[in-house]
């Protein structure tokens, strides 16, 4: 019996918003799973939760710097499409070891990614062409459960868990990312934000035996991610570390 | 089997007492989720400061494998009164031994006794493990 979750799609909304939302759904949400599509205005760059800031010499080419709420490193979301999904911690797509969960929420992403031609595969322990030596990018830095294609790493991912609910979200490159321009793209003029998210709806969806429900951010939801936006955006919070 | 000198919560921490204060950790089984047996995956921990109080499954700290940061949740409340520093500096010790050298914080507690805590026994928190895994 297909299991409902929630489909929110908010293209557009600018960086505090998109982390306040994020957060919302990990930490107000109501008991359903939600999958989330989505797309940064103006383009920014996300440092990692425990990330320094010294670390990261892009930022100072970023126009708009802030904060995730999940680990893991630097990602400048342009020209790209970002997904998240929030569950509660014990399901069955986030049970158990994170590695494990990592592997179910990849395996879906590759077969989206297979209807669109492109071969995705676990990096394993293989070097990268992506990968640089004390980048503070994440999508320069891989791990071995890392997709990737075109021997470049393809999908930057990080998660947060709480007692009741783990947050997972990533992006994933539609074309030229001005700060992240080694990694591995998309590249498909007739492939863009809103296309890339309807083939993951659809591989999620088969994959999970998943009937997805589009729905709005609740009143809740929003309020949370609105008050928080400031916060990720905030000096204190994005230079802190 | 785990220690069965202490009590243990359902996101598995442990709490056990020693003199006025108790010790808080984390359980093998955590560790195993976020590292899954690999400790360099094992990148941060932030513990709280000193002086600091905290309720029952309140947040006091947060930790960072490469793929996930994780809450640590305070199985009592009480105030902090010290953290163990050399941890937060080598988090390998939290693998290689979460019960003893890998003690995280140390509270007063609010209360002495743990008498209707959803606290478990180390067979309760064995059995609960064995349930979590069918």
């Amino acid at each position: 019996m297909p299991s409902a979750w929630r489909l929110l799609r908010t293209f557009g909304r600018e960086p505090g918003f998109n982390m306040g939302l994020d957060e919302a759904l990990l930490l107000v949400s109501g008991p359903l799973p939600v999958l989330r599509f989505y797309t940064w205005n103006p383009p920014a760059l996300s440092l990692g939760f425990f990330q320094r800031f010294a670390d990261v010499p892009e930022t100072s080419r970023a126009s708009v710097v802030v904060r995730r709420p999940t680990g893991g490193g630097a990602i400048h979301h342009a020209n790209e499409l970002t997904f998240s999904i929030a569950v509660a911690a014990d399901h069955p797509l986030v049970r158990g070891e994170v590695r494990a969960s990592y592997r179910r929420i990849h395996d879906a992403i590759a077969a989206a990614l297979a209807d669109l031609g492109v071969r995705a595969r676990a990096k394993g322990e293989c070097p990268l062409l992506s990968d640089r030596a004390s980048s503070g990018m994440c999508f320069q830095r891989s791990h071995p459960l890392d997709l990737a294609w075109n021997e470049r790493k393809g999908v930057g991912s990080a998660q947060r868990r709480t007692r009741e609910r783990v947050l997972h979200h990533g992006s994933i490159k539609l074309g030229p990312s001005p700060l992240d321009d080694t990694v591995a793209r998309l590249d498909r003029a007739d492939t863009g934000p809103a296309e890339l998210a309807d083939h993951l709806e659809l591989s999620f969806a088969r994959q999970f035996g998943i009937d997805f429900v589009a729905d709005e951010p609740s009143a809740a939801e929003l309020t949370h991610a609105l008050e928080r936006a400031a916060h990720f955006r905030s000096e204190a919070f994005v230079r802190g570390r | 089997m785990r220690p069965n000198d202490r009590k243990y919560t359902k996101t598995h921490e442990w709490v056990k007492t020693e003199g006025d204060t108790v010790l808080i950790g984390i359980t093998d089984f955590a560790v195993q989720e976020l590292c899954s047996g690999n400790e360099g995956d094992l990148v941060y921990c932030d513990l709280p400061e000193p002086g600091r109080m905290v309720e029952v499954g309140e947040t006091f700290g947060e930790i960072e494998s490469v793929k996930a940061v994780a809450d640590l949740n305070a199985p009592v409340a009480g105030t902090v009164v010290e953290i163990n520093v050399s941890v937060e500096e080598h988090l390998e010790i939290l693998s290689r031994d979460p019960w003893n050298a890998g003690w995280m914080v140390r509270l007063t507690p609010k209360t002495k006794s743990f008498e209707g805590s959803e606290l478990m026994d180390a067979a309760a928190y064995e059995a609960f493990l064995a349930a979590q895994a069918h």
